[in-house]
């Protein structure tokens, strides 16, 4: 097994603190339609727990993928680990959508969490860098 | 009725199989392309490699949602959209 690199394990972090706070919105959202019960709530933790472990499998992919150098190679690593992940969460999201124990709404919406989080972050960096360009432009 | 039903589970199964299968390839096709011309700035750049590696994760999960609505798409037609269908159905049935 790769070691993960410092860059994985920020990214990692970012997105599974992303996901746990929409999973909050989601959960206090479901309690205020009157539409909450345990089945959300398990449903929506199997899908928090899938997306976050295919988002480190992919990151610690890109790593092993950056670190061999060689482009086939490359190329050949993140095609095999993407079909896998896919397989892999495609089966865990059916299992989560066919068992009762999981409401089927709380299994499929935080599967849109972690490109959420990805867009926040787009966003607060293009905020960041204009701030710091208006900055920059101001007269002394 | 029977053959309406029938025929409904089975445009079902094979729209998601076709929507998992197709969309699963350009994902693919698309994290393999960035990761090599990473492998190639990397190589022409050593000292960039974090910066770089950074970018291609995050750029990785934004071209692989295309996947995951796909495979969404596949459960709800699996799931969802067949006990829609039939009580369609059955409710133009019933209207006749």
């Amino acid at each position: 097994m790769i070691k993960p690199d410092k860059t994985v394990i920020k990214e990692t972090i970012y997105v599974s603190l992303s996901v746990i706070i929409l999973s909050i919105i989601m959960q206090s959202v479901f309690i205020i339609i009157s539409r909450w019960n345990y089945k959300v709530l398990l449903g929506n933790i199997l899908t928090d727990a899938i997306m976050i472990a295919n988002f480190f499998f992919m990151a610690l992919s890109v790593q092993k993928a950056v670190s061999t150098g060689d482009e086939k190679e490359a190329k050949k690593i993140m095609k095999l680990s993407q079909t896998f992940r896919t397989l892999f969460m495609f089966i865990l999201l059916l299992i989560g959508a066919a068992l009762p124990y999981f409401s089927t709404i709380a299994v499929v919406i935080p599967v849109f969490f972690p490109r959420i989080a990805i867009a926040f972050r787009g966003l607060k960096k293009d905020n960041t860098e204009q701030t710091e360009v208006l900055t920059e432009n101001e007269p002394e | 009725m029977e053959l309406a039903i029938g025929i409904i589970l089975g445009c079902c199964a094979l729209g998601a199989g076709i929507c998992m299968g197709i969309g699963a390839i350009g994902p693919g096709i698309g994290e393999g392309n960035a990761v090599s011309k990473a492998c190639e700035a990397i190589g022409r750049q050593p000292e960039s490699k974090s910066a770089v590696t950074s970018t291609m994760i995050m750029g990785c999960a934004i071209s692989e949602t295309t996947g995951i609505y796909s495979l969404v798409v596949a459960i709800l037609l699996i799931f969802v959209a067949p006990g829609l269908m039939v009580n369609i159905l059955k409710e133009a049935i019933n209207l006749l």
